[in-house]
């Protein structure tokens, strides 16, 4: 089980940066597009909106990534002072946050994506409709729960992290 | 509860936290969210702010260009050209005493104007030079003091993260930001190299010096460097010129560094992987803070703090630079504890209006430059300043022989030369400004 959570997270980071890898080759064609205008060429039509909801979509595969590389910037300056009881009621607490938080913004993103789905509101130049980047962000979202409630079992040390990960660790 | 006092005690929560360990970026969200539940004074208004909070802040297209700088250092990394651009600063400056260690910090300003991120840049430059250093001879002290200060080139040198978001926060033009930040960062690789001179002759048996190469052989280490020097002039040339916006400047950052790497064979499967996830790792540190911020600053604006403590010290009638140096100052304090974008991200909404309003003899967009680079300066010696000073954490981790002690005494001389800059740049803002009056 651990080892399918890592490896969807590790996926999802990956998919977020093959997202980010066409967002830029897609701006670097549309600047090709637009300094060859004179032989009839352009910029890709709506390529501003793509990066916008290409970039939401990335950010969201990445979260869930950083947070079980526990990569969130925090200040431990006097971390190694408080008492081992103390450092695991903390330690438990702040997942315990990250994970309500998380729900709860993904909760009110769902209702967003039905609003968005019913009023049809459709972007300026693609005429995309906005729910489909909402659509499309909400399953990194919601697999991020997943991934946030795993890091608060393993912080409970109900479960492990895997083998690989937990040999990193160690190093750093 | 009245909203300023509220946003008041705001303060000193949102610290407890943070010093509990709890992630900045979840701290400012948790505090930011309670707080405008209490300044709405009902939880419906607060639900339907959470509808889009995360969404429109994620796909927010000026900031689409972090995550992107972010990958394009990344592949810079693969590329491999941190070791051709440490030999050719070391062909050029190696042979003169402290030479070694001045290569290493013009190798750090070159991989910075194409990496805009100082923790990258550390992690980069010390991989390669940190054993060449210690091979010259070099003490502990020294080797990791001047690669942890070297790393700051990455944001000091544009491209830079941190300039990105504060011309976000303080609607600035980010190209002229760039621009601005030149000079002072190369001021500040001149200011390290300084340092290491006058390091190696107070501190005898500190540094060898490695003998002076051929001139042939120094021509053909610098002719190896030409794809770094052609990345940046187009990226940011192209950037500030107008040709293209930041975020398609970003881009094409990205792909060139990413056909760099795939040209010198760093495209493995494994370098991806790791370039992929590191790149996830900072962006999703970087967008989580965001996050955070713009649920604390929102709670903010609502109290109104912000303008009305703008107000009070318009009122106070102190003097401009007292009220300069009074921020300048705690970003430094601040700066030994907390991270330079958490910082920027939380303070720049409080001191910008109040800076606005004070009269340096500048208009008001070249007061909002000056400030901007300046910031960004004090919060980067954050990143060197004991006890948490996070590049020196990533070059003492390369090195568990030399104790972290060592590394605090040798980066002071660096601090002191970035101290004596900022007031170098306060004094004079022409040395910023010069580039823009052209």
């Amino acid at each position: 089980m651990s080892h399918i959570v890592y490896s969807t997270s590790r996926a999802m980071a990956w998919l977020g940066a093959c997202v980010l890898v066409f967002l830029a080759v897609l701006s670097v064609v549309s600047i090709g597009g637009r300094a060859l205008s004179g032989l009839g060429l352009g910029p890709v039509p709506g390529d501003f909106e793509l990066v916008e909801a290409g970039t939401a979509l990335a950010v969201f595969c990445f979260l869930p990534w950083a947070h079980l590389r526990r990569s969130h910037a925090a200040v431990d300056m006097l971390w190694q002072a408080y008492p081992a009881s103390l450092k695991r009621v903390l330690a438990v607490m702040a997942d315990a946050l990250m994970l309500l938080v998380w729900m709860l913004l993904v909760w009110r993103m769902a209702l967003a994506t039905l609003d968005y789905r019913a009023n049809a509101e459709v972007s300026f130049i693609l005429q995309m409709p906005v729910w489909w980047g909402y659509a499309a962000s909400m399953v990194p979202a919601a697999l991020g729960c997943v991934a946030y409630a795993w890091r608060l079992l393993e912080t409970l040390d109900l479960v492990q992290a895997p083998d690989e990960i937990r040999t990193e660790a160690m190093v750093h | 509860m009245d909203p300023l006092v509220l946003a008041g005690l705001s303060f000193p929560v949102l610290m407890v936290l943070i010093f509990l360990r709890v992630p900045i970026g979840l701290s400012m969200l948790v505090v930011g969210l309670f707080g405008s539940w209490q300044v709405y004074g009902s939880v419906a208004p607060l639900l339907n702010q959470l509808k889009n909070l995360a969404y429109s802040q994620f796909s927010t297209h000026s900031l689409s260009i972090v995550p992107l700088f972010l990958l394009m250092g990344q592949f810079a990394t693969l590329g491999g050209m941190s070791k051709a651009l440490f030999k050719a600063a070391e062909a050029l400056l190696g042979h003169y005493r402290g030479g070694v260690g001045m290569a290493a910090i013009g190798a750090c300003a070159g991989f910075g104007s194409i990496c805009g991120s100082s923790l990258a840049t550390a992690a980069t430059m010390g991989q390669v030079a940190l054993p060449e250093l210690r091979r010259a001879g070099y003490s502990g002290a020294l080797s990791t003091g001047l690669l942890a200060a070297g790393g700051t080139l990455g944001i000091l040198i544009p491209p830079s993260i941190v300039l990105v978001i504060y011309a976000i926060l303080a609607e600035q033009n980010i190209a002229k930001l760039f621009a601005a930040a030149f000079v002072p960062g190369l001021l500040a690789a001149g200011g390290y190299m300084g340092v290491i001179a006058l390091y190696v002759r107070l501190v005898p048996g500190s540094a060898n010096q490695v003998p002076a190469l051929p001139w042939r052989e120094r021509g053909a280490a610098l002719a190896n460097v030409w794809p770094v020097l052609l990345i940046f002039v187009v990226v940011i040339g192209g950037i500030y010129s107008g040709i293209f916006t930041p975020t398609e400047g970003a881009a094409v950052g990205a792909v060139a560094t990413g056909a760099m790497a795939w040209r010198r064979g760093g495209l493995t499967r494994a370098g991806l992987g790791a370039a992929f996830e590191a790149t996830a790792s900072a962006t999703g540190m970087v967008f989580m803070i965001v996050l955070g911020a713009a649920a604390y600053n929102s709670f903010l604006a609502l109290s109104q703090m912000p303008q009305e403590l703008a107000g009070w010290v318009g009122r106070q009638g102190f003097g401009p630079y007292t009220v300069l140096w009074a921020i300048l100052l705690f970003y430094l304090v601040f700066g030994c504890v907390m991270d330079s974008l958490s910082m920027i991200l939380l303070t720049i909404p409080i001191f910008f209006p109040m800076v606005s309003g004070l009269d340096f003899g500048l208009g008001p967009e070249e007061m909002a430059i000056w400030f901007g680079v300046l910031v960004l300066i004090v919060v980067e010696v954050g990143l060197i300043t004991p006890p948490v000073g996070m590049n020196l954490f990533v070059i003492q981790s390369m090195t568990p022989e030399i104790s972290i002690r060592q590394s605090y005494l040798g980066v002071l001389p660096f601090v002191a030369s970035d101290l004596l800059r900022v007031v170098l740049l306060v004094a004079v803002p022409g040395i910023t400004l010069f580039v823009l009056r052209l």
